[in-house]
């Protein structure tokens, strides 16, 4: 990242700060602010699943605890919301530990089965358990503050983004998980500890998830298995990573803006056909996976490279043409 | 077959040592009880018929599998079944037979992941995996993606990858094999001074001119076992070598 995307981003920053001042409608606040959610939920898939190259299934899961364990320490032990926060979060990165050590060793599509299992497990957990209310779910004391948590949303998915950026993309850590994702074995000869370094990835996509889904459950101040630790959450989060573009933080950024808008639209005026947002969701990734492999910003950005060289070579060699050896 | 009194009065004189190792894959025995030593400074060649268990013996010696019998000693320190990732950090680097690069990364990408392992930080990294670049003649190609290298380039990579662990030990497996005859002398004019540097190379393959040419001593196995030992032009002579190479002369 050069000055002039630090620059972009810093504008785009500014921009969301002064939203507030200027949206008066408080369903279109929380709109925006679920939004910046679904950025930060399909930017934390996507570090596993898009750097590291494991698809977490059971991504939901993470933010289920996050939300659950805030709620628990609020209801029960009456700790302050913004101490519970990041217990939630830290609560989620433990469970990836421990998660982490035996599913990672698997590959491919049996750590997809693997980690989704588990989320129907922990789904299933919350559900026959009393202290988590079952299938009634948890009420939380309301806090019903929209600029509150827009700015609270706001600067987690900011300091989320800019931390994912500097490790994965700027911190040797990044190179070292890209390593592995291309081959694991020839990492190992280069002295990379494959199984360490996969775990600290799985527990940096947690950590944030959970603290996403304490913030969540202080919002809607009501939450119960099907709404925070239902296949939904993972679902949407794979949908808008995959159609935006694996491997980058832009690109999932990018798919949950129009993926969360379209939903946003499709609810507002076609509430009555809700099942047939899951199906166009389906239809959505199918196609995206055919025809956008890289998503949307993946071949966005493979076009404009391309046309760069394009014009490069249509300009550069002509100086340099006794130098251009013709194969 | 061990003999107890192995004429050695100084076993750290010995980089690597390899006593009596054995690696079986359900019943077939891929290397069986082979013993050989590697000294400071040396190039051994390493050859045998196609199957022999070169690479199994490779893949022993730096990690990938855990010897069902014998040891490897490495400075006098047993690594036997010590994983690939600690033994590239003491010294160990190693190439593959079938190149696979970080398709997705450059190449200048490629090599600093594996400076990473001596220079933590990653500006110094870069620096030392640009200078590792220049000595195996890839800097010109730093910034393309590892993935449009040509099979020499690849190897080349390859190479600098493994030397940019700064290894005490390198392990070669096939770097000149599909080479060109031009490039195929550019890379052993690589591995000749990467050996005035002070590597020492244990070098797998099948070009014979390359082995003969290069390699101060030559260990030959055929079916897992070790047949022969010794400096290339006596093994190229033993008859033991010719068999297994050629079959048994016709009665």
């Amino acid at each position: 990242m050069n000055r002039k995307h630090l620059l972009f981003t810093l504008v785009i920053f500014g921009l969301l700060m002064a939203v507030p001042s200027v949206v008066r409608d408080t369903f279109f606040l929380r709109v925006i602010t679920e939004a910046i959610l679904w950025i930060g939920l399909a930017i934390s898939w996507d570090v596993l699943a898009g750097y590291t190259g494991y698809l977490n299934f059971g991504h939901g899961a993470f933010f289920g605890i996050g939300a659950y364990v805030t709620a628990l320490l609020i209801n029960l032990a009456h700790w302050p919301f913004l101490l519970a926060l990041p217990v939630g979060g830290l609560a989620a990165g433990v469970v990836a530990a421990i998660a982490g050590i035996p599913t990672l060793r698997l590959k491919g599509a049996y750590f997809a089965i693997a980690t989704w299992a588990l989320a129907r497990a922990i789904q299933q957990g919350a559900l026959v358990m009393d202290i988590t209310g079952g299938p009634d779910g948890m009420r939380l004391p309301p806090f019903l503050h929209p600029h509150f948590f827009y700015f609270l949303m706001l600067l987690t998915v900011a300091i989320i983004f800019g931390g994912y950026w500097f490790l994965f993309e700027k911190a040797p850590f990044g190179l070292k998980v890209k390593a592995i994702r291309e081959d694991e074995q020839g990492a190992m000869s280069l002295g990379l500890n494959p199984s360490w370094i996969k775990l600290q990835a799985f527990v940096l996509s947690a950590i944030p998830t959970g603290i996403l889904g304490g913030i969540y459950a202080y919002w809607i101040t009501y939450i119960d298995p099907a709404s925070v630790l239902g296949d939904l959450v993972t679902d949407q989060a794979v949908v808008m990573a995959v159609f935006g573009g694996l491997g980058t933080l832009i690109g999932p950024t990018i798919g949950a803006v129009i993926i969360f808008a379209f939903k946003t639209c499709f609810w507002a005026y076609l509430s009555d056909y809700q099942v047939l947002y899951l199906i166009i969701l389906g239809g959505v990734i199918a196609v995206s996976v055919v025809f956008l492999p890289n998503g949307l910003w993946g071949t966005l950005s493979e076009y404009l490279r391309a046309r760069r060289i394009m014009k490069n070579n249509t300009s550069a060699p002509r100086a340099t043409d006794k130098g251009v050896r013709h194969v | 077959m061990s003999e107890p009194a192995i004429s050695d009065p100084a076993p750290s004189e010995h980089l690597l040592q390899v006593e009596g190792v054995t690696k079986t894959f359900g019943g077939l025995h891929a290397v069986f009880q082979v013993s050989f030593q590697i000294n400071s400074g040396e190039i051994i060649g390493l050859i045998g018929p196609n199957g022999a268990g070169k690479t199994t013996l490779f893949n022993v010696i730096s990690g990938y599998y855990a010897p069902n019998a014998g040891h490897i000693r490495f400075n006098g320190q047993d690594i036997s079944g010590k994983p690939p990732y600690k033994l590239a950090a003491i010294g160990i680097g190693r190439t593959f037979q079938v190149v696979k690069p970080f398709a997705g990364l450059t190449v200048l990408e490629n090599v600093v992941i594996a400076s990473l392992v001596r220079y933590p930080k990653r500006r110094q990294a870069e620096e030392h995996a640009w200078k590792v670049l220049e000595t195996t003649g890839l800097a010109d190609r730093a910034t393309v993606q590892a993935s449009s290298l040509t099979l020499a380039g690849r190897k080349r990579l390859e190479v600098s990858k493994a030397l940019a662990l700064e290894p005490t030990l390198l392990l070669l497996d096939e770097v000149v094999a599909g080479l060109n005859p031009t490039e195929a002398d550019r890379t052993i004019e690589l591995i000749l001074s990467l050996r005035r540097q002070g590597i020492t190379i244990l070098i797998v393959e099948h070009i014979m001119r390359v082995i003969m040419n290069i390699s101060d001593r030559v260990v030959v196995l055929n079916f897992g076992q070790k047949i022969a030992e010794g400096n290339p032009r006596d093994v190229a002579t033993n008859p033991g070598v010719i068999q297994a190479y050629l079959g048994e002369a016709p009665q």
